[in-house]
C-alpha cells in the first residue's frame, strides 16, 4: 500500500519584494512517518521553504499542502498539526525550563493536567527533567536546543518541523540530538521535515534527502540512492604544474570522469585500489609531479559538489556579525 | 483569544518582574522628574524672598489651579510622562521578539493573531500602570511633594488612574503596532521619538497652556496627553470636581479619552493585522 503523502510542494517560488528569488519553482513531497531533508548551505532556500510550509511566509507561485490543507487558504488548520523547531534559540530566559514548555502547551490548548504530564515526559525525554526548574538564561547552547524539541513536542503535532536543529552543537550533543529525532520517528511514528548543512545529520538521520542550492533543488532520493550516483570512489590528484591531462586520465580504463578545477583533476572510478597504479605511473611517465593525492568514499559532500559544481564544505563561512547574532551566540554558550 | 492574551501578558511581565534593571531606571526616572525638576524648574523659585509666601502662593493660585505645591501641580504631569515614555519604549521587547525568532514561533502556535496585539498592548499598559502607581507613592513621600486637599478620597484616586489608563491604553494600542511593524529597535526609536517629544511638550505635563502661545495652546488642547492630565488633575489638585465646579470639564476629558482608545484601538489593530501577515 502506497504511504500518505503528508506534505506536498509543487511548483514552489518565493520571491522576497519582488527581486530575490529565494525558492524557485520547488517541487517535492514527504511521506507519513518519514524523516525528510533539505541539505544545502546558508542562504540556500531552506528556512524560506520551511516558512511557507508553516504558513509564516506568502507563497509567490506554486502550492504546498501540509497534513492535506493547503497553507495558503487554511492556515490556521495547518497550524494546528504542526511543531515547530526554530533554527533560533527562542525559549525565554528569565523563564525556567517548565514555565517554558507550558506556556508553549497554553499556546496549543493543551491544558491542565495533561499539559503538566506530557511536560514532564518530555523534559524527561530530552533529558532536561533535573533542570526543569533551573531559569534557561543558565542553560548551555545543547539544553537550549533539546528544550525547543520538547516545546515543539508539547502538543504532539503530527510533522515536526526543525531549521537546523543542531547548529552550533559540538558533536556528541548533535549526536543525542539524533537519537531523540530518531527515536520520536521509530517509537511514535512522528513525520519529521528537517533542514540541515550538516553533511553527517542528512546521511545518518535522513530517509530521504533533496539537495538544495540557490532556491533549486538539484536532486533527491535517500542518502544511499544519492551516493550511489557518484559512481564509486572520487580520486583527487593535485600537481604541482604542467599540461591538461584531463584526455589522458580519460583514457585510463576503469576511469569513468575527470574533472579539473585549476591544476586538480577529480577522477570518478569504481574501485581506487584498481586504477591508482596505471594513474600515478602514467603521470609520473609524463614528467608531472603529483603534489597531493587523496581518495575518499562516495559521500553527501561528494554528490552536492556532483550537482552544484561546488563543496558544501566551502559554504559554511560568512555568519551575520549583528548584535542579534552576537546574542544567539551567547545563548549558544 | 482570551486566554492566549493572557499567557502572553503574563509571559512578559514575568520576564519583566525578575529583571528588576528593566524597572529600577523607569523608576529613576519618575524620582528625577518630581525631585530635580520639580524643584529646579519650580516657577515659585523665580518670586523673590523680599515678596513673601504670599506672592509665591498668589503664582500658584492664578497659574497653577491652585495647587499647594508645584509638585502638586507637575504629578499628574509626570506620570502622563511616564505613561508615555514606557509606552513609547515598551515596544522595544516586542521588536526583540521578533529579531530573535520568538515571534515566529508565536505566528505558527494556533493562536488568533488578535491574542499577539492585545498581550502587547496589555503588557505596555501593565508595566506603565505599576509605575504610575509607583510615582504618586513617589510624589507623595518626597519633601515639599505632593499636598492633596482634604476633599480628595477613594473615588478621586480612583478616577485620577482611570484618566491615566485610558491615556496608557490609548498609546499602547498604536504603540504596539509601530512596534509590531518595526524591522529594527533603531527604526522604533527614531519613529517614537518623533512621535513622543512634540506630544509631550505640545501638552500641559509641565506646565499650564494657558502660559503657551495660541497655536502651542490649540494643539495641546486637543492632545490626549493634555485631557488625561487635566482630568487627572482637577481630582488631584482640587479634590471633588462637583465641589468645584469642574465636573463638567472632568467628564468632558474623559469622554474624550474613550474616544481616543476607541480610535487608537480600531487604528493600531488594522496596522498590527498587517505587520503580522505572512512575510
Amino acid at each position: 500500500m502506497p504511504k500518505t503523502k503528508i506534505i506536498e510542494a509543487e511548483n514552489l517560488t518565493k520571491v522576497y519584494k519582488g527581486k530575490v528569488k529565494a525558492v524557485d519553482n520547488i517541487s517535492f513531497s514527504v511521506e507519513e512517518g518519514e524523516i525528510f531533508g533539505f541539505l544545502g548551505p546558508n542562504g540556500a532556500g531552506k528556512t524560506t521553504t520551511i516558512k511557507m510550509l508553516n504558513t509564516i511566509a506568502s507563497i509567490t507561485s506554486g502550492k504546498a499542502t501540509v497534513a492535506g490543507q493547503d497553507v495558503t487558504k487554511h492556515p490556521a488548520k495547518v497550524r494546528d498539526v504542526i511543531g515547530v523547531v526554530p533554527q533560533e534559540l527562542t525559549a525565554d530566559d528569565e523563564l525556567n525550563g517548565m514555565e517554558n514548555i507550558l506556556l508553549s502547551a497554553r499556546l496549543h490548548h493543551v491544558r491542565g493536567d495533561e499539559a503538566k504530564k506530557r511536560a514532564s515526559e518530555l523534559l524527561k525525554l530530552v533529558d532536561l527533567d533535573g533542570a526543569a526548574g533551573r531559569r534557561v538564561k543558565t542553560y548551555s547552547g545543547g539544553m537550549r536546543r533539546r528544550l525547543q524539541l520538547a516545546i515543539g513536542l508539547i502538543h504532539t503535532p503530527k510533522i515536526l518541523f526543525l531549521d537546523e536543529p543542531t547548529l552550533g552543537l559540538d558533536i556528541q550533543t548533535r549526536t543525542k540530538m539524533w537519537e531523540y529525532m530518531s527515536g520520536l520517528n521509530k517509537d511514535e511514528g512522528l513525520t519529521i521535515f528537517i533542514t540541515t548543512h550538516y553533511l553527517e545529520e542528512a546521511d545518518g538521520l535522513c530517509n530521504r534527502v533533496a539537495i538544495i542550492d540557490h532556491g533549486v533543488i538539484k536532486v533527491s532520493g535517500s542518502p544511499s540512492q544519492l551516493k550511489e550516483r557518484v559512481g564509486g570512489d572520487v580520486l583527487t590528484i593535485e600537481l604541482t604544474t604542467g599540461p591538461d591531462i584531463t584526455d589522458f586520465l580519460r583514457s585510463i580504463p576503469d576511469v569513468h570522469d575527470v574533472v579539473k578545477t585549476d591544476q586538480s583533476y577529480r577522477i570518478k572510478l569504481p574501485k581506487t585500489e584498481k586504477a591508482l597504479p596505471a594513474i600515478v605511473d602514467g603521470v609520473t611517465k609524463k614528467g608531472l609531479e603529483i603534489k597531493e593525492i587523496a581518495f575518499t568514499k562516495p559521500t553527501l559532500d561528494e554528490v552536492f559538489l556532483e550537482v552544484t559544481g561546488k563543496s558544501m564544505r566551502d559554504e559554511d563561512a560568512g555568519e551575520s556579525e549583528s548584535w542579534v547574532q552576537n546574542i544567539m551566540t551567547e545563548r549558544m554558550k | 483569544m482570551f486566554d492566549e492574551t493572557l499567557a502572553l501578558t503574563n509571559r512578559a511581565l514575568k520576564k519583566w518582574v525578575r529583571n528588576p534593571f528593566t524597572i529600577i531606571p523607569g523608576l529613576a526616572t519618575s524620582a528625577f522628574y518630581l525631585a530635580l525638576f520639580g524643584n529646579s524648574f519650580n516657577p515659585t523659585n523665580l518670586v523673590p524672598a523680599s515678596a513673601g509666601a504670599a506672592a509665591k502662593s498668589a503664582i500658584l493660585s492664578t497659574t497653577f489651579g491652585g495647587a499647594a505645591t508645584y509638585i502638586t501641580y507637575l504629578t499628574a504631569g509626570v506620570i502622563c510622562l511616564i505613561i508615555v515614555f514606557n509606552m513609547s519604549f515598551g515596544g522595544i521587547d516586542i521588536v526583540l521578539d521578533r529579531q530573535l525568532g520568538y515571534f515566529n514561533t508565536l505566528l505558527t502556535s494556533p493562536i488568533p493573531r488578535a491574542s499577539i496585539y492585545f498581550s502587547g498592548v496589555f503588557q505596555n499598559l501593565a508595566k506603565a500602570m505599576l509605575l504610575a502607581v509607583l510615582t504618586f507613592v513617589i510624589a507623595l513621600i518626597i519633601p515639599d511633594g505632593l499636598k492633596l486637599t482634604s476633599s480628595f478620597g477613594i473615588l478621586e484616586l480612583l478616577g485620577a488612574f482611570a484618566a491615566f489608563t485610558l491615556l496608557g491604553l490609548g498609546l499602547s494600542c498604536i504603540f504596539t503596532s509601530l512596534a509590531l511593524l518595526a524591522r529594527s529597535i533603531d527604526s522604533l526609536i527614531a519613529v517614537v521619538n518623533f512621535i513622543n517629544l512634540p506630544l509631550i511638550f505640545m501638552s500641559s505635563s509641565l506646565f499650564p497652556s494657558s502660559s503657551f502661545p495660541s497655536w502651542l495652546q490649540s494643539v495641546s488642547n486637543v492632545n490626549p496627553i493634555s485631557k488625561a492630565d487635566e482630568a487627572a488633575r482637577i481630582l488631584i489638585v482640587s479634590g471633588n470636581p462637583a465641589a468645584n465646579g469642574m465636573m463638567g470639564t472632568f467628564v468632558g476629558d474623559m469622554l474624550y479619552l474613550v474616544g481616543f482608545v476607541v480610535v487608537m484601538a480600531l487604528l493600531g489593530y488594522w496596522a498590527a493585522a498587517r505587520a503580522m501577515k505572512p512575510e
